[in-house]
């Protein structure tokens, strides 16, 4: 495993809208390098442009200016089915009413390897055992999705981005909804998925303390820059006590989190 | 696994229901004909009269397979159209196109009163009411596909497709409005729907486009289990949103087109079957729906049709009634036996 | 209002198109003329053996009618003449769709050869209906929708249909299975006497040409014998006709059926100079506006009763005809199972219908006349 080959990386890149007159610049100049085999986290207030960070380096929109770069080719080059194969999600949004079982939502992973009808092969059914397996969720195979618990269910949905077998895996704020002991065995999960495993793992989220202990790498996005660095060198240039706009929340580097003053 | 054994089965005896309905459908009608004569005249004998004879090779035979591609095309239409708009109601009327076929014939045969110059050339060939109903779903069909191109948003294809309901339906009411006592009776008896009195070059064509709407709805099976995720997880499984939304809309309207113009609107096939295959086999999978749908599909159609000959009466009823009385309560009960159901 | 006919289309395409006329290349011998003199939609050309009848009004604005062939036994078809529907007459079993149809079959003394009619319900006419009771003529379908299969077992020699326009699948199975489909367009005509006129056309059928040429004269000649009575009459009462339906009141426009009548029997029907052979939908003020002191108010729709029509309408209480109870409806003579007599009967006899009037609105005439179809309301 290469642990010092780059997976996602952006290079002055403007993220924003386009309307119809004009396009609308969130943030200017970003440049990122994500490698393989880290665990990488995306802080910033709300609204700061987290989702449409996500959005541009996921392809689903594109950059008012700069390039995103994923194994070193342009994003814009893959096709559908490369992309897929390269790049899974995980989101928060419900989904919708059916009747999948476990098994046949993490199996729906392997979509951008199976034939015109769906159909798994031997491999295929390997690559979603295994995933069920790191995902320790092997016992809830046979049961339909809507039976088992919110926690449960993210863990299902990661299982499937794993059985999709793509270097490269984004999240989008998959811990919001957890209580502490889900989102630190959700955060521990991440973290031996990209050690193990060997993934490039993108996640946004609010839970700074946790970031900061669990992460390899933070990225911050304020109103005038964004910062992607290791937590320590983070606290050191004090690159938090800028974080919110509110004087009165301050960064206290002994607690490693923020403080009410 | 379990669940592999249980779908087996079940696929056993829906194939075994189409068979013996299939059958049934042939041996029954408002002439009493015995069994033994009908499976004589089937394998090509003679039954005990001429004119018996006839009604089971060209009548009964005819209509049986035009229930079966009926109960087929149109129940495949409404489990593309379930999936694509994840909505429960939808069928493959949703979007407008059995309204646009209604808004064609009522034309034809409505408008003579205030359309002379337009109708009168319709009128000259025995097909006026097929090619008006085509003409009027195609119309309705490249409307519904002008506007998909600009949309990003599915549902407001849907809302979209009812509107066009609506407003061919309004029109169709002025019309109504305008016309003679007889002419009402000759369009409200095409809008509840006829399944017999179709010749064989009807049948030909009509098997030909549901064979090629059922083998586009086959291409996306894939596509359609990814869709189960939502719009956002099927792209990113590398499922190209645009063109399957168009590859499904193109394959129910020519499912549904090509049935109305031959049988008229018949309503409800397309809403209840995919319903009675997903209570039936627990499954969300469309690899198996595909199949389950195709299968109830023909049984529930000859099952209606059978009933609307009412056996020995000269009476028969319109399919849509029918339709709509079996379809309902099957659902129901369906629903009622299995505490969870599909919805949740 | 009108009577609920039965529709059933004959395709026209393949089999007898009639837009080739046979040249004079046809071994005919005999040129003979056409026998109708007031039907505009019939033609008939008796030949040695053979009659050919037109029908060129199937329904209105029919582009091309449609020619049969009524072949006696041992006559010999032209091979001009081959490609239309040939019928054996006479025929010895028939279905006919509309109660028009009966009158003409029981005049000619031939109603025992129905065997099925679609709506049996419909039929009046006492003989008809003792056929019916007896199980000899068979329910045929229900309303506007032949039965295919009954029909494919009854196999009738000629099946006397009529239709809308050109599309009707049920009739097509029946053309296809060999059955021979006629097109009968007497609904289509306007003129009392040309309606009468199609009992002509079951003459052929049943090889009776020269029964039924008697029997129209004679319908002819009472009928001019009356309309002379009216034409010496000076006055001339008002009257009106119709009634509300949902809304709107259909009024017969001056040349339809029912108008005609209303002329020839010396009435001056307040709508008798609008063009047309339908129905007008006017508004109620329109006509109270115009007909509010009409003398007589004829054929109110379906009531049977003065207490009837102000039970759903009681501003029809404002018409002088009303206040004076000079209403007359046609819709209280019902056969046994509620089929209406003025339906069924009245096409074929216009000399009844004309002497009905001309009592009505000129009693003095007709000394001792009871009235056939219509009745007084009271």
């Amino acid at each position: 495993m290469d642990k010092t080959k780059t997976i996602l990386s952006a290079q002055q890149v403007s993220i924003g809208y386009t309307s119809k007159k004009d396009a609308i610049a969130i943030a200017n100049g970003i440049n990122l390098n994500l490698k393989a085999g880290t665990l990488t986290a995306l802080i910033g207030a709300n609204g700061i442009g987290k989702s449409t960070l996500l959005r541009t380096l996921t392809g689903i929109q594109n950059p008012l200016a700069g390039t995103v770069f994923l194994n070193n080719k342009d994003l814009n080059s893959y096709n559908a089915t490369q992309l897929a194969q390269q790049l899974s999600i995980v989101l928060t949004e419900s989904l919708p009413p059916s009747n999948l079982t476990v098994f046949e939502l993490v199996a729906l992973g392997r979509q951008p390897y199976t034939n015109w009808l769906g159909s798994l092969s031997n491999d295929d059914l390997a690559s979603v055992e295994k995933a069920l397996q790191l995902t320790q969720i092997e016992h809830l195979s046979a049961k339909k999705h809507f039976e088992i618990s919110d926690g449960q269910l993210q863990k299902v949905l990661i299982a499937r981005a794993l059985a999709q077998d793509t270097p490269l895996i984004i999240l989008d704020e998959p811990s919001t909804h957890l209580d502490v002991l889900h989102k630190v065995n959700l955060l521990r999960l991440l973290k031996t998925l990209a050690h193990d495993a060997g993934k490039c793992i993108l996640y946004s989220t609010h839970d700074l303390d946790l970031a900061l202990q669990l992460s390899d790498d933070i990225i911050v996005m304020t109103k005038d820059n964004l910062v992607h660095d290791s937590s320590k060198n983070l606290i050191a240039n004090k690159v938090f006590d800028t974080l919110f706009d509110d004087p009165n929340i301050v960064f206290d580097e002994s607690k490693n989190g923020f403080v009410v003053k | 696994m379990q669940h592999a054994k249980r779908n087996s089965i079940l696929f056993i005896i829906l194939g075994i229901c189409l068979l013996v309905l299939f059958v049934l459908n042939i041996s029954l009608g408002s002439v009493k004909i015995p069994l033994q004569d009908v499976f004589t005249s089937l394998t090509g004998g003679n039954a005990s009269k001429p004119a018996w004879d006839y009604i089971i090779v060209n009548y009964r035979l005819p209509k049986a397979i035009t229930a079966m591609l009926v109960g087929m095309g149109l129940a495949m239409g409404g489990l593309l159209m379930q999936t694509l708009f994840r909505n429960p109601l939808a069928g493959p009327d949703v979007l407008g196109l059995s309204s646009g076929a209604s808004l064609g014939v009522a034309v034809v045969i409505l408008g003579s009163g205030i359309l002379p110059g337009i109708a009168a050339t319709f009128f000259l060939s025995s097909y006026s009411i097929v090619l008006a109903s085509t003409a009027g779903s195609f119309v309705v069909l490249l409307a519904v596909l002008a506007v998909a191109q600009r949309l990003r948003d599915t549902m407001a294809i849907l809302i979209i497709g009812l509107m066009f309901s609506s407003f061919t339906g309004a029109i169709v009411s002025v019309l109504t409005y305008f016309s003679t006592a007889e002419q009402l009776q000759k369009y409200t008896f095409w809008a509840l729907g006829s399944l017999g009195n179709l010749p064989w070059n009807d049948i030909f064509i009509l098997f030909v486009v549901t064979v090629i709407g059922l083998s586009l709805s086959a291409l996306c099976i894939k596509p359609l289990d990814a869709l189960l995720l939502g719009e956002r997880y099927a792209k990113s499984l590398g499922i190209n949103f645009k063109r399957t939304r168009f590859v499904i809309i193109l394959a129910t309207s020519l499912l549904t087109g090509c049935i109305t113009a031959f049988a008229g609107p018949v309503l409800f096939v397309g809403l209840v079957v995919p319903h009675i295959a997903k209570l039936l086999f627990k499954t969300s999978n469309h690899k198996i729906l595909f199949w389950a749908t195709l299968l109830s599909g023909g049984v529930l159609v000859l099952l209606c049709d059978i009933f609307t000959q009412l056996p020995g009466s000269a009476f028969v009823l319109p399919i849509n009634a029918i339709t709509s009385i079996i379809g309902a309560p099957v659902v129901v009960s369906l629903l009622i036996s299995k505490r969870k159901g599909i919805f949740n | 209002m009108k009577n609920l006919f039965y529709l059933f289309i004959f395709t026209l395409l393949a089999v007898t198109g009639c837009k080739n006329e046979p040249a004079a290349t046809s071994a005919t011998a005999e040129k003979t003329t056409n026998s109708v003199r007031y039907a505009k939609g019939l033609q008939i050309y008796k030949y040695s053996g053979i009659t050919v009848v037109k029908v060129t009004q199937p329904w209105p604005d029919a582009k091309d009618g449609f020619t049969y062939v009524m072949q006696q036994k041992g006559a010999v078809v032209p091979d001009s003449l081959k490609k239309y529907t040939v019928v054996q007459v006479p025929v010895k079993s028939v279905v006919v769709t509309s109660t028009t149809h009966i009158p003409s079959l029981e005049m000619l003394g031939v109603e025992n050869t129905l065997i099925g009619f679609p709506g049996t319900d419909y039929i009046s006419s006492k003989k008809t209906r003792a056929l019916i009771n007896s199980g000899k003529v068979k329910e045929a379908g229900a309303n506007e929708s032949l039965n295919t299969e009954i029909l494919l077992d009854l196999n009738p020699d000629a099946l006397v249909a009529f239709g809308l326009n050109s599309t009707n699948k049920a009739l097509n199975t029946l053309e296809q299975s060999g059955m021979k489909v006629l097109y009968n367009g007497d609904w289509t005509e306007q003129s009392p006497l040309g309606k009468a006129e199609w009992i002509k056309f079951f003459g052929a059928l049943y090889g009776m040409d020269d029964k039924a040429n008697e029997l129209f004269d004679k319908i002819e000649k009472d009928y001019n014998g009356a309309l002379a009575l009216s034409q010496k009459v000076a006055k001339k009462p008002t009257a009106m006709a119709g009634a509300l339906y949902q809304d709107q009141w259909y009024m017969p426009q001056g040349g339809s059926w029912g108008a005609l009548f209303l002329k020839d029997s010396g009435a001056n029907y307040l709508w008798a100079d609008t063009e047309g052979t339908g129905s007008l939908g006017l508004s109620f003020e329109t006509v109270l506006d115009k007909a509010e002191n009409a003398d007589v108010w004829i054929g109110p729709g379906q009531f049977t009763s003065l207490k009837e029509m102000t039970d759903a309408n009681p501003h029809y209480a404002q018409f002088k005809s009303f206040k004076n109870k000079q209403v007359y409806s046609y819709s209280t003579k019902k056969g046994a199972t509620g089929g209406l007599l003025y339906f069924e009967l009245a096409p074929n006899r216009p000399d009844l219908i004309l002497k009905d009037l001309i009592s009505i609105f000129h009693p003095e005439v007709l000394p001792g006349y009871q009235l056939q179809f219509f009745e007084k309301l009271k």
